[in-house]
């Protein structure tokens, strides 16, 4: 069942990845089946926990550097038969037999997408469509959504890992809008890195990063991390401005975001400390 | 491809990352002030017929918590340090904490903390051959990398 999960999670990403690249409705379809493969995702990290079986959220890389999105297509159609031919190691089957049937459809779907030419996602160019950024605009950019965009899956999996493990209603109604919220971002700035030729999928995270043993110190850390962020937010906002009053308005959004993200937080440890 | 191309490959596909389930050996690089830490791996093999008997780094990987510019280096270092020799490895080590004498500590800090991790893999394996139970040695920078402020 860990290889299961582990191929889950990869498919996922996978799916996740190509649908940053794709130009057409694709796209949104290849969000929702990556919404579906998420939900996977958690079916079985639910029954590990049933089970109290150990697990964790190591992957191998997930190569997604093709020139036409039809590779990605058959990739995506190949490690769905792969997952398929291990459903049988989860003896839950009611979770199997949904699983099976989602993955069904979504194989006939994407049987039929359309061919793409997705190379400009990979080309390493550093230039946003319709926008003159200076040097000094495009090197902040490229950093920032290198290190946002695994940021935002690590958060996604540290609140998923600390929701699945916790059986505590009012955080779990935290974690979950903070997972909703990172999600949101990881597809901003998945899709402007595919528009700026940068496009790359996370490196894996490693374990004592969601199985930490203090929750407290973690939002701690966590506050003041959004708040870093909210400067770099900021920053790239007024390196931007000139550039395009589009990207300046968007980074303002974010940053604006990051208080809502920090006074979620701080509800959260002030629950946690009083408890 | 150019230097920034070449960084940019780097970031986008970090080399010898993720776990090294079939390591023999393990040593950390730990930045203490702001918990950012390198993981190093090693396969380590001796071989007769190889380099005369001398350990070799057969695999690598590396794992970080940290900046672009950690992912960067380790990406760069691993790669370097794949199927050579400890004594070259210690030389990678030294040559590289060599270049950066030369740039501003705070500009240094992440190559040097995967640099550190490499000696304290190559480290530990070595104590290992004495003491098979010598706890992972881990290595320690005194200085936060300064994300570039862009001119």
């Amino acid at each position: 069942m860990k290889v299961l999960f582990k191929e889950i999670h990869e498919l996922w990403l996978a799916t996740q990845f190509t649908g940053f690249m794709s130009q057409t409705s694709s796209r949104q379809e290849l969000y929702e089946f990556s919404n579906i493969m998420f939900k996977h995702l958690t079916w079985i990290e639910n029954d590990f926990i049933k089970q109290d079986i150990s697990y964790t959220y190591d992957i191998n890389q997930v190569p997604i550097k093709v020139t036409h999105i039809s590779v990605m297509i058959n990739d995506l159609i190949r490690r769905i038969k792969s997952i398929e031919s291990k459903l049988d190691s989860c003896k839950d089957e009611h979770i199997t037999f949904r699983m099976k049937s989602d993955l069904t459809y979504i194989t006939s779907v994407l049987e039929k997408f359309p061919e793409e030419e997705v190379e400009s996602s990979f080309d390493s160019n550093r230039e946003y469509p319709n926008v003159e950024l200076t040097t000094t605009a495009r090197d902040a950019l490229t950093v920032f959504l290198f290190e946002e965009i695994y940021k935002e899956y690590e958060l996604i999996l540290v609140y998923n890992y600390s929701k699945a493990n916790s059986t505590d209603a009012f955080l779990n109604r935290i974690f979950q809008i903070l997972i909703d919220e990172s999600f949101f971002h990881l597809r901003s700035f998945g899709q402007m890195m595919a528009d700026m030729g940068i496009l790359s999928v996370p490196r894996s995270l490693m374990e004592e990063i969601y199985k930490f043993d203090n929750l407290g110190q973690f939002l701690k850390d966590g506050i003041e991390e959004e708040k870093g962020a909210k400067e770099e937010c900021k920053k790239l906002a007024q390196a931007v401005s000139d550039s395009s009053e589009h990207f300046a308005s968007f980074f303002t959004f974010i940053n604006n975001q990051e208080n809502y993200h920090i006074a979620l937080m701080e509800e959260a440890l002030e629950y946690t400390n009083n408890k | 491809m150019n230097g920034e191309e070449h960084l940019i490959e780097h970031m986008m596909n970090p080399q010898n990352y993720g776990n090294l389930p079939d390591n023999n050996a393990m040593g950390m690089g730990k930045n203490p002030n702001n918990g950012e830490k390198v993981a190093i791996y090693l396969k380590v093999v001796e071989n007769k017929e190889k380099f005369d008997g001398e350990p070799f780094i057969e695999d690598i990987n590396f794992q970080a918590i940290g900046c672009s510019t950690t992912i960067v280096a380790g990406s760069i270092i691993t790669s370097e340090a794949k199927g050579i020799t400890f004594s070259r490895a210690e030389e990678l080590v030294s040559i590289t904490i060599g270049m950066l004498d030369n740039i501003p500590p705070e500009d240094a800090a992440c190559s040097e903390m995967v640099a550190l991790a490499l000696k304290a893999a190559i480290d530990t394996y070595a104590e290992r051959k004495k003491d098979a139970d010598f706890p992972v040695i881990s290595y320690h920078i005194n200085t936060d990398c300064t994300p570039k402020e862009e001119n």
